[in-house]
């Protein structure tokens, strides 16, 4: 019996050994995929890089108006991202390769299932370059008409309305991923709902002199003219 | 040029007639009795040349549907046009815009050789006003007459502090009133208008307001003529900033537009002028200056980070220490509001930030100037605004040579 038992335990550690001999070739070439993939990436990424500068595409966006319009709410420097996102691509690449070494039908799969999600990524990177934009836009916009209006809580309605855009912007991101549907939602309506609470007590705190005055106001007293009234600009 | 609609009434009465001399558009509510004066005036010039007179007719006015003429001249067409007066009270100065381009293109119909524009209210302006308005087009072979008003000390500052020394400094002409609203236009300069709005891109500003650069870079004959006092709009503190951009929006479009000139152009000399000045008393009281300045330093709080992107930080650290002075000791000097013109007016070329946000954000600064002014006038005592806004003006020539470097060179010279 103890003969058997031993037979036994040297064919499975043979199994096992045989298995993992020929896994470990497939390791390598993954891992090798992997670094020759993050070289070439980030060689070039650095030629991309270089070039885009002498291209002076930072300046020729300025013109084109995309950053005037995303202003750094999203993106520092637009020739890093297309550098960055040239090496990910790289890399990727790569490992797909390497996996490949595992498994054909492996990266048939996780090929498939990666492009059948690329619109989804598409459009949530759209949203968010689109959010980011009209929530600076707007958030400008309030600022000017409120500074203008003399409000002193100017800034504090600009970033509450910057605030809203961009929750509204991620939660419709974060929906398009497919990225924890139902906690989204929630976590938006709270958020959402806290932002606008905020902000209406914020307006009704900050105007309870004026209320309170145009309440006690006689109806039949008349309001003496300003004296400014002799200014004609126009 | 084409209206958008012509009433029937109005394009039967226009098919009569055929064709005039001059086009004379009454902005305003006119009575028949006011209809009979400016008939009159007009049949003192001297030719006799058939006019077609466009009259605001619409059921708001009270002699709607009656017409007056004059018994002395029959070459005198009253027009019935329902809608020309101004009627958006939100946007005042784009409604006069619409009306003026009705006018053109009524007067290129009738083939007229001039037209005039009466847009005062007519409490001030006498029937006279349209007789010295045309008078210089038809007699004198002039392109652009513009009026010359005898203004009081608070009247047209955001003209006097931008439009006109602007004008002045970048066209080498010194016009007092380069935006009317009453004008008197010949045939030549508005088809130049009419053409350039049409080849003009949907989203750039109404080009009427161009009327004076456009006669200045072409070098066509401008005069002035001195008609008095006129009605200012009291002021809408809740409109001033969109007033501002409707009106500065265009006149940074036209140095674009007439950037090889103005930048050859140095100096400034008088324009030919005729009539009497007319004086009128600058008696007006103190002036509450202490919002405009609140509303400064709300601004150079809050709209630094927006300041920032437009001015230099030359202009910045002086506006800061502007802000820390007390009320009785706010002053703006003149070198630094002309800068900040000039640099909004790069900024605007430049599509820095958002236009609208950009002119917008300008309104504390120009209501700083106000203010400034204001206590010019009342502390030293200055009997005559007009040298205190002459002075303005010389700054605005004087530091032309700013704006030229920052105009050719925006990433290289900035100070």
């Amino acid at each position: 019996m103890w003969d058997q038992v031993k037979q036994a335990l040297a064919q499975s550690t043979a199994g096992l050994l045989t298995t993992f001999a020929s896994f470990l070739p497939r390791l390598a070439a993954l891992i090798l995929a992997l670094l020759i993939s993050i070289i070439l990436g980030g060689i070039l990424a650095t030629l991309v890089l270089q070039s885009l500068i002498r291209l002076r595409f930072e300046e020729r966006l300025v013109r084109w108006g995309i950053p005037t319009l995303a202003g750094g709410t999203l993106v520092k420097s637009p020739s890093l991202l297309v550098s960055r996102v040239i090496a990910g691509l790289v890399v990727l690449t790569g490992f797909l390769i390497g996996i490949t070494a595992f498994n054909a039908q492996w990266t048939a799969q996780i090929t498939q299932s990666v492009f059948a999600y690329i619109p989804n990524l598409l459009t949530a990177a759209l949203l968010l370059f689109a959010g980011g934009v009209i929530a600076r836009f707007l958030a400008r916009s309030v600022l000017i008409g409120a500074v203008n209006m003399n409000l002193h809580y100017a800034r504090l309605l600009s970033v509450g309305v910057k605030w809203l855009v961009l929750v509204l912007t991620a939660a419709m991101t974060l929906e398009h991923l497919r990225i924890a549907p139902a906690i989204v939602e929630l976590a938006f309506g709270i958020l959402f709902g806290g932002i606008v609470l905020a902000l209406a007590l914020a307006v009704g705190l900050g105007s309870r002199t004026i209320v309170s005055k145009s309440l006690e106001r006689d109806p039949k007293e008349r309001p003496s003219e300003p004296i400014e009234d002799a200014l004609r600009h126009f | 040029m084409e209206v958008d609609s012509i009433p029937q009434e109005t394009q039967k009465k226009m098919e009569e007639i055929a064709n005039a001399d001059l086009v004379v558009g009454i902005l305003t509510d006119l009575d028949q009795e006011g209809i009979a004066k400016v008939s009159d005036a007009l049949a003192t010039l001297s030719g006799s040349p058939r006019v077609a007179l466009l009259q605001n007719d619409d059921s708001s006015n009270p002699d709607h549907g009656k017409h007056a003429t004059s018994d002395k001249n029959t070459s005198i067409v009253v027009i019935p046009w329902p809608q020309l007066r101004p009627l958006t009270p939100d946007t005042p100065v784009l409604s006069v815009f619409t009306a003026y381009r009705t006018v053109f293109a009524a007067s290129e119909k009738l083939g007229a050789k001039a037209c005039c524009i009466l847009a005062s209210k007519l409490e001030t302006a006498t029937p006279r006003w349209v007789f010295q308005l045309a008078q210089p087009l038809l007699e004198n072979n002039v392109d652009l007459v513009v009026p010359r008003y005898a203004s009081r000390k608070y009247e047209g500052l955001l003209n006097r502090s931008i439009i006109s020394p602007l004008v002045r400094c970048l066209y080498g002409k010194r016009i007092h009133n380069p935006m009317g609203p009453d004008l008197g236009i010949s045939r030549r300069l508005f088809q130049k208008v009419a053409g350039a709005e049409a080849n003009s891109r949907p989203s750039d500003p109404h080009p009427l307001a161009s009327l004076a650069p456009t006669a200045l870079a072409d070098n066509l004959g401008v005069c002035e003529v001195h008609v008095g006092s006129r009605t200012y709009s009291p002021t809408d503190w809740s409109n001033v900033s969109s007033v501002l951009a409707e009106i500065l929006g265009p006149v940074f479009n036209d140095m674009q537009r007439n950037v090889a000139y103005w930048q050859r152009m140095r100096g400034s000399v008088p324009l030919p002028s005729f009539g009497e000045p007319v004086i009128v008393s600058q008696d007006a009281g103190p002036l509450d200056v202490s919002r405009m300045i609140e509303s400064f330093h709300l601004a150079n709080r809050d709209l630094e980070e927006i300041w920032s992107l437009v001015l230099p930080p030359a202009s910045l650290f002086e506006l800061r220490k502007i802000a820390r002075l007390p009320v009785e000791q706010f002053r703006m000097p003149d070198e630094l509001w002309v800068r900040i013109i000039f640099d909004f007016a790069l900024a605007y070329r430049l599509r820095t930030i958002n236009r609208d946000h950009l002119l917008k954000s300008m309104t504390p600064l120009y209501l700083a100037w106000v203010a400034s002014y204001a206590h010019d006038l009342e502390t030293t005592g200055a009997a005559d605004p007009e040298q205190r806004l002459d002075r303005l003006s010389v700054a605005y020539e004087s530091d032309k040579s700013y704006l030229v470097s920052r105009w050719r060179w925006p990433d290289r010279f900035n100070p």
